[in-house]
């Protein structure tokens, strides 16, 4: 790579242990497709294409939203050889997840796939109602007789008056029910064909059809586990969708980076649950956050806040999840819930104290560092100036997106360490983890138990059991000490790098002499290179130490990604709509 | 709004024709508010709950019958799906499984039904639920019968 600015010993150092720094150019480059670097890219590229195997996130605009949508939509007809409405009823109801639909279909068969998403397969076609037509029917709703012309029938074969299906499809569609609605007969979970729904309810109020068909539409993003609305206010119109089932950042068409996972600002290394406590706590609680917390409950299944409007205590979400009010349990299991458990809460006024200038510790050197990263944010125009003007001068490298580079590497690395600071703050204190490390104690005391387990029953020796179980704990404090020492190394390191990269992007190169700015370029890449490395230690550090040991808990992050959060790529449709 | 109004005129007829087709259930339209309905009904044999008369409370929405009324005891009693104090009822048909095939008959035989069989695991009146789930039938039927004989009974003498 650039080969052209001669000391290229020099240069080749960087090149072989800086394969990212170079398959990072790829991805901000405008009118940067030098020859001389051609040779080395193929190689390059090997290795980012093992880092990172094709893009795994799509945009899915208002235009393309149809098209994805059909994609599927059409898998499940050619391979069910069903009809649309079928389709969509049965993917509605598992979520959008096709692999989820073939595997049902295989375990447990057509009929039972059907029936659990209210599905009724019938061949009849159109032929009772010319049977019927001089006739008149008696509604079961309304209790009137009407023509024969004037009653719709299902595919479950229930048959009553148009205005009364008009009726009902009415209230569901303005209950927010329009992905499920039902017929009305006793105990019928038949899904209502849509198109006839369509047809009634437009007949009445066209504006309520087009909201209906909205809805439908929107349900391949609201109930796909793999595609999430964009959280950007106000809203872009778009939603990503991830190829991958795992969780990771993602940027949006219009710019917004965010947490696949939660939908709030890209956060790692701080766990989903993390960031949820942290933006929590430190942001002011709102009037509507007052009311939600003191009216509404989290559903366990879907999270949403879910209000009770009734008097019974077994709620029922709109997900269809029922869970108990008291608890929040999701089985009705109402004996434990009753229960009084005893939390050894020790609210001194000492440990209070204690827990806000801890807290304000992080919270001091978090802040900083995003203050820090809005101010270099601003850099980036000044940069783009500065870069310009070095264009302009008659240099003998016209080669300048390793500013850029090393620009992005700033602010990705000042977003990693801003994030840190939360993460220590729950990584090393006493609010979370507190049960995963009790059954980590518990796993050592069975191991042990299970060495000598038969000595110990014999002896029952109360004080020797007591001691050991001092020691228990103090071995395991001992431990979180060296991993908390180790983690906050790697952390001051890191810290330490990207303070002096900003301060190398921030000095005035562009009134360097030849030799200075060569000088200048060579420290700026090595530094980029070497803060690279050391972010991605810092994450496989806190995967595979720090979170790793506890398994049980869900506490995943995004990995680490030296090109920063992956931009999503446009949507295109394989049927060609 | 209308559609309702005619339904329930429908029901009220059907009712007025067929008086003594159950004689378990006496439905009654208010005077003046074809919205607002009783009901008494007998209490279902071989349950504690028999030789009582229970007074119903119908409210009926004005999307009725596409939504479902709201019902509740008058009668005060002692059953796990019954609120003591304010005779709401925990019945799922007059939650989410409502269907607009049901009328206000059927809504009352499905209520004299949860009589008799109660659901002691989503319970609106603790109490007598964990009696049931505790096994204590006894403790159940008698505290049952004895707030049917206080309440549900015409007093003697």
């Amino acid at each position: 790579m650039m080969g052209d600015h001669g000391n290229s010993e020099d240069e080749y150092v960087y090149v072989s242990d800086d394969d990212d720094d170079i398959s990072g150019v790829d991805d901000c480059d405008d009118d940067y497709e030098a020859d001389d670097y051609d040779d080395n890219r193929d190689e390059f590229q090997a290795v980012d294409v093992s880092i990172v195997t094709g893009p795994s996130s799509k945009v899915i605009t208002k235009e393309s939203l149809l098209a994805a949508q059909r994609e599927d939509l059409v898998r499940i007809m050619d391979l069910l050889s069903v009809k649309e409405h079928h389709a969509r009823a049965l993917l509605i109801h598992y979520s959008w997840d096709v692999e989820k639909v073939l595997a049902v279909l295989v375990e447990h068969g057509n009929d039972e796939l059907f029936a659990a998403a209210g599905v009724k397969v019938v061949e009849h076609d159109d032929g009772p109602s010319s049977l019927q037509f001089s006739s008149t029917v008696s509604c079961n709703i309304c209790y009137d007789d009407v023509s024969a012309t004037e009653v719709t029938t299902m595919d479950c074969s229930h048959c009553f008056c148009n205005d009364c299906w008009t009726n009902h499809f009415i209230v569901k569609i303005n209950e927010g029910q329009s992905r499920s609605i039902t017929c009305m007969a006793h105990k019928c979970g038949a899904i209502c064909d849509e198109a006839k729904i369509r047809c009634l309810v437009g007949a009445r109020d066209s504006d309520l059809a087009e909201k209906f068909d909205r809805f439908l539409l929107e349900s391949y993003i609201e109930d796909n586990k793999r595609v999430k609305w964009c959280p950007s206010v106000p809203h872009c119109g778009n939603a990503i969708r991830i190829e991958v089932d795992e969780l990771c950042e993602v940027e949006c068409a219009c710019g917004l980076q965010f947490c696949f996972g939660c939908s709030s600002e890209a956060h790692s290394p701080c766990s989903c649950l993390m960031w949820k406590l942290w933006s929590k706590k430190c942001q002011d609680e709102s009037m509507t956050a007052n009311w939600i917390t003191v009216h509404t409950k989290p559903c366990p299944s879907c999270h949403k806040p879910v209000e009770k409007n009734g008097g019974c205590n077994l709620v029922r979400c709109i997900c269809k999840r029922t869970f108990c009010w008291h608890c929040g349990g999701q089985t009705h299991d109402f004996y434990g819930c009753g229960r009084y458990k005893d939390k050894d809460v020790e609210m001194d006024t000492q440990s209070a104290k204690r827990d806000l200038e801890r807290y304000m510790h992080y919270y001091n050197r978090y802040k900083a560092h995003t203050d820090s990263f809005k101010l270099e944010r601003k850099m980036k125009k000044t940069m783009h100036n500065k870069i310009n003007k070095l264009y302009e001068s008659d240099t003998s490298s016209k080669d300048f997106s390793w500013i850029t580079n090393g620009l992005n590497r700033l602010f990705r690395s000042r977003r990693i360490l801003s994030y840190s600071y939360p993460f220590a703050f729950y990584m090393f204190g006493n609010q979370l983890f507190k049960e995963d490390r009790k059954k980590k104690k518990q796993r050592y005391e069975e191991e042990e138990e299970g060495e000598e387990g038969e000595k110990k029953k014999k002896r029952q020796k109360y004080e020797e059991e007591k001691k050991k179980n001092k020691q228990l704990e103090d071995d395991m404090k001992k431990e979180r000490t060296i991993k908390q020492d180790l983690f906050e190394d790697q952390q001051q390191q890191f810290e330490a790098n990207v303070e002096k990269l900003s301060m190398y992007l921030e000095e005035k190169f562009e009134s360097y002499s030849e030799d200075k700015f060569k000088d200048w370029k060579m420290r700026t890449i090595a530094l980029s290179v070497t803060t690279d490395n050391l972010g991605r230690n810092l994450y496989e550090f806190i995967e595979t130490d720090l979170l790793g040991c506890f398994k049980d808990a869900d506490h995943k992050i995004a990995p680490y990604k030296s090109k920063g959060v992956e931009k999503a790529s446009e949507h295109h449709s394989s049927l060609g709509i | 709004m209308q559609a309702s109004r005619a339904r329930l005129f429908k029901e009220y007829k059907e009712v007025q024709r067929e008086k003594t087709a159950d004689p378990d259930i006496q439905l009654v339209c208010d005077d003046s508010n074809i919205f607002k309905w009783t009901a008494l009904i007998k209490g279902p044999s071989e349950t504690p709950f028999e030789g009582g008369v229970f007074q119903l409370a119908f409210a009926v929405p004005e999307q009725y019958p596409l939504q479902p009324p709201q019902v509740r005891f008058l009668t005060k009693i002692f059953h796990p799906n019954v609120h003591f104090k304010t005779g709401e009822i925990c019945l799922d048909i007059l939650k989410n499984a409502w269907s607009p095939a049901w009328t206000l008959q059927s809504v009352c035989r499905a209520i004299i039904a949860l009589m008799a069989h109660p659901e002691p695991d989503s319970p609106l009146n603790c109490d007598s639920g964990n009696l049931l789930r505790s096994g204590d039938t006894r403790g159940y039927q008698s505290m049952a019968r004895m707030y049917t004989r206080l309440a549900a009974m015409p007093k003697k003498g």
